[in-house]
């Protein structure tokens, strides 16, 4: 009697064995892995050209792994209709099922973004079980398919990190915004935002040397760099309107909309200002916004009035002048001013371009105009998108001074000169 | 037909019986019968049971007292009895014996002198290794104590090594094992009460508990299992634990076994009850507890901080031995994006030229690791374990170079099977290793939900288990009253309460404990 249930319950324990079938799983070594996909405007329409990034799991993975001599990651190219479908279309070339476990980053090249028919592609991102929510999303200059082939990172051998690396540290120090995945579809279905994707390139004009005042006042390609550390750079923002390109902002333009916006931490500024002293010289300094910004709204104004109270603190780096204005409390007052004056203006500019060129607002300021509105219905009816192009913008910048250096005091230019 | 064929059969059993005289039948009727007046018949009687002189150790010695001349036999086993005792105070003072009229217990100059008067009784004495003395004309034989069984000293504990704390560990005598419990406890309500509870070796069982601490229910319910087993022989206590344990096919152990007295008298204060038993270098302490298997008690040894760091570790190890194998199967052939980039790169890398799937690969390696541990255990050298383990790593790491196992397996089945050590109760040991392997089975099928639906069955499971009626993760759930002993250990002033779910007669264990 017992021996029968034992063996009773044997059977139904190899019955599950055989109902768990193992559907799901996926030897690692059956796997290849796309770290990055590239979407460019394929001539046929409905189609796409789909450009996958894929990672050698034995380079640089450990010493046992021997294959030291292959390539670090190879790239394919296809038409497709969509990146899922895709998938199993690649692997009339590649051996193993591709896996999008590791996938960090989609590139889209500016050609096929400033398309209307590229949200429809890129909505299928929405679909895959595989894709996660927080890659991110970068604009190139050119095909992305030009891009992978040309950009070769030195030291970082295995191209995720680099992908990594590169972002994080870019959106740290604000010259790239924070372009993940979910940011574009939440922005796209708000539809009252402007949507920021990192920008990069690696066609970089040998013969122009566009030097501006503020280095990184300018896009991806614009800026010299000379040596062989990389071909790409990542520098300020491509801008997106309902799911379609419109425009770029630079690197000291994408900074300030992050300044503004509350969603999107800056940690480390670095930046320079003109010298109120002497004016040769410019100040280098590092922006920390320790507060968030208070936005005050008078929608019932006609026209709507936006004040946005921005408190910074400002640490001065450098004194080239060396003026010392540290010592003296009218020389603080005066930099604080020049500051602020010089602050508003550029961020005053700022507003201008996303009024008048882009007419729509990337510092999400339509979160705080819903607090105005009893219901959502009353807000719909304002139409935020609508409306922002004719508001009245003033941003006040509520500076406080931090550190001057690690030795505030310098010796004067002239005591060392006489 | 039947009837007389069965008649027939019987009649010659019997006939057979009187024919063989050395029947069973036979020697229980030697047994049963009462000392006789005449000396010679007794002496032949015992002669007979115990086939002397064929029985080499079995001593009997024929003179007579000193004064009256009256005849006396004297017999024991001499290798269980101190012959020197025997010759000292009862040959020498029965020869020199000048009183005419003086009687056998009053010549006598042991501790003690039983009268009995049953064959019996005689037999049982002798076994035990006392010496028995016949008179000629008396109804009585006159038994003595002398027993000295050989045996080890106290030695240091092997099993259960202590930094800080007591060295000694239990022997094979009982009385040691007595006087090492007695030592720590001295209190006349200390009781130890004997139960004999095998049919044909008399196996005899000391159940010690302290009166007016433990539960008189608890104490009655066990003693009533001990005295109705029915078995020829219980060799040890080792035995013992599984023929009273209620679940013997449970994977988790629900009696404690130690080699320590001072756990064993710790236990005893809390209102545990302690099973010892002669040829058994251990106690059993029942009822006990998961935490019971999952404590050491150096933990309470050590001073707070320390002690709980410990017990962390512990847990820890607990959970690495358990999950770290099925773990990594589930998450590289399940779940391949929870794992960081970089790692599950070079896990892909280093499978390239790997034969084998991962759950087969992972579960080749336990294998190897369990059949390496078990055979260093039987090397008759105590460096066995540490070369069987180290050998294991180095074999590990040959495969590696071969190209059949990963070198993240290794560290992956290394790591599980270093930590299952922390874990120093064999019993809890075992199953855990066990569980290992379910774990294991389960996550090759069903990757993580095969895992949380096999340990949350098991949490099930755990939670229905009783102990000798108490619950096998008291006081935790259900909760009870107790000194909060669990995971942690509270600070020791304030573990003030036995544990509540032994039902103790006495709760509380110290006013405040601090100093007065």
């Amino acid at each position: 009697m017992k021996l029968k249930k034992i063996c009773n319950i044997c059977l139904v324990l190899l019955l599950l064995v055989n109902l768990a079938g193992c559907w799901d799983q996926k030897g690692l070594d059956r796997q290849v892995f796309v770290i990055g996909i590239g979407l460019d405007k394929a001539e046929e329409k409905g189609k796409v050209n789909v450009t996958y990034l894929i990672a050698n799991p034995e380079v640089g993975s450990s010493q046992t792994a021997s294959a030291t001599d292959e390539p670090s990651f190879m790239t394919i190219t296809m038409r497709a209709s969509d990146f899922v479908s895709m998938r199993n279309n690649a692997n009339v070339a590649i051996a193993r099922e591709i896996s999008y476990d590791l996938l960090s980053v989609i590139l889209v090249s500016e050609e096929f973004a400033r398309e209307k028919e590229f949200v429809r592609f890129l909505y299928t991102a929405e679909k895959d079980r595989e894709i996660k929510r927080d890659i991110h999303l970068v604009v190139t200059k050119e095909k992305v398919k030009e891009f992978f082939g040309r950009n070769n990172p030195k030291f970082l051998k295995r191209p995720h990190k680099f992908y990594e690396f590169m972002i994080e540290r870019g959106v740290e120090i604000g010259i790239i915004p924070d372009s993940e995945l979910h940011h574009f579809f939440r922005v796209t279905e708000e539809d009252s935002n402007l949507f920021l994707s990192a920008f990069a390139t690696t066609k970089i004009p040998s013969n122009k040397d566009n030097y501006r005042i503020n280095e990184s006042d300018a896009v991806a390609g614009d800026l010299k760099v000379k040596g062989d550390a990389n071909n790409a750079q990542f520098l300020g923002s491509a801008v997106f309107l309902e799911g379609e390109m419109i425009g770029t902002m630079t690197g000291v333009e994408t900074r300030i909309v992050m300044l503004l916006h509350d969603a999107i931490p800056v940690r480390d500024v670095l930046t320079t200002f003109q010298d109120p002293f002497s004016e040769d010289y410019q100040l280098a300094v590092r922006i920390n916004q320790q507060k968030k910004s208070v936005v005050k709204m008078d929608l019932k104004a006609k026209p709507p009035r936006i004040n946005v109270k921005l408190p910074l603190t400002i640490d001065v780096l450098t004194d080239p002048g060396m003026e010392n204005p540290v010592e003296n409390k009218k020389k603080v007052e005066r930099l604080r001013s020049e500051f602020e004056k010089e602050m508003e203006s550029k961020i005053m500019e700022v507003v201008r371009i996303s009024q008048e060129e882009f007419k729509a607002e990337p510092f999400g300021w339509s979160l705080h105009a819903r607090k105005e509105f009893k219901t959502l219905k009353e807000y719909m009816n304002f139409d935020w998108m609508k409306t922002y192009p004719d508001m009245k913008v003033k941003v006040d910048v509520d500076l406080r001074f931090g550190k001057f250096g690690r030795q505030p005091k310098t010796p004067s230019y002239k005591g060392i000169r006489d | 037909m039947f009837k007389l064929l069965k008649k027939l059969t019987g009649r010659k059993q019997k006939l057979n019986r009187i024919n063989l005289k050395d029947t069973l039948e036979d020697q229980s009727n030697q047994k049963d019968q009462s000392v006789s007046r005449q000396i010679d018949v007794n002496i032949e009687r015992i002669k007979k049971i115990y086939q002397i002189p064929d029985n080499k150790d079995v001593k009997v010695r024929e003179f007579r007292i000193g004064g009256n001349g009256k005849r006396i036999a004297i017999f024991f086993i001499s290798s269980i009895t101190d012959v020197r005792t025997v010759e000292d105070s009862a040959i020498k003072p029965l020869l020199q014996e000048t009183d005419m009229d003086a009687e056998i217990d009053k010549i006598l100059s042991t501790q003690n002198v039983t009268a009995i008067s049953e064959i019996k009784e005689v037999v049982t004495n002798i076994n035990t290794g006392n010496a028995v003395i016949f008179a000629d004309y008396e109804t009585k034989a006159y038994a003595f104590e002398c027993a000295n069984f050989q045996g080890r000293s106290v030695e240091r504990a092997e099993n259960e090594v202590l930094v800080k704390g007591s060295k000694e560990a239990l022997t094979e005598k009982v009385i040691v094992n007595l006087s090492l419990i007695r030592k720590r406890i001295k209190n006349e309500s200390l009781i130890a009460e004997s139960v004999t509870i095998s049919e044909r070796s008399r196996n005899e069982v000391f159940m010690l508990y302290i009166r007016n601490v433990a539960d008189d229910k608890l104490v009655g319910n066990i003693k009533n299992r001990l005295q109705n087993l029915d078995v020829d022989a219980i060799q040890n206590l080792s035995l013992l634990e599984q023929y009273i344990e209620e679940r013997r096919l449970s994977l988790f152990p629900s009696i404690l076994y130690s080699e320590r007295p001072d756990r064993a008298a710790s236990f005893l204060e809390d209102g545990h009850i302690i099973l010892l038993m002669d040829n058994s270098p251990d106690a059993l302490i029942l009822p006990a507890t998961f935490w019971s298997f999952f404590h050491t008690p150096e933990e309470h040894y050590l001073r707070f901080f320390f002690g709980n760091f410990v017990r962390f570790i512990r847990v820890i190890a607990m959970f690495i031995t358990i999950f770290t194998s099925a773990i990594y199967i589930a998450v590289t052939s399940f779940h391949a994006e929870m794992i960081p980039a970089d790692l599950l790169l070079a896990i892909a890398g280093s499978r390239e030229k790997v034969p084998f799937p991962i759950f087969f690969e992972i579960l080749l390696m336990e294998a190897a690791f369990e059949l390496i541990r078990e055979a260093g255990l039987r090397v008759p050298n105590p460096m066995g374990p540490t070369i069987g383990i180290v050998g294991a790593l180095i074999l590990g790491q040959a495969a590696v170079e071969a190209n059949i196992i990963s070198p993240i397996v290794i560290i992956v089945v290394a790591l599980s099977g270093l930590t299952s050590f922390t874990i120093s109760d064999i019993s809890l040991n075992y199953a855990l290793r066990i569980i290992r392997f379910l774990f294991i089975l389960s996550a090759g099928l069903f990757g993580i939900v095969g895992m949380t639906s096999l340990f949350a069955v098991g949490i099930f499971y755990l939670v229905s288990l009783k102990s000798f009626g108490v619950p096998y993760l008291a006081p935790m759930t259900p909760n009870y009253l107790s000194s909060g002993d669990t995971i942690f250990r509270r600070v020791i002033t304030h573990e003030k309460f036995r544990p509540g779910y032994l039902k103790p007669t006495d709760m509380k264990k110290k006013s405040n404990g601090a100093v007065r």
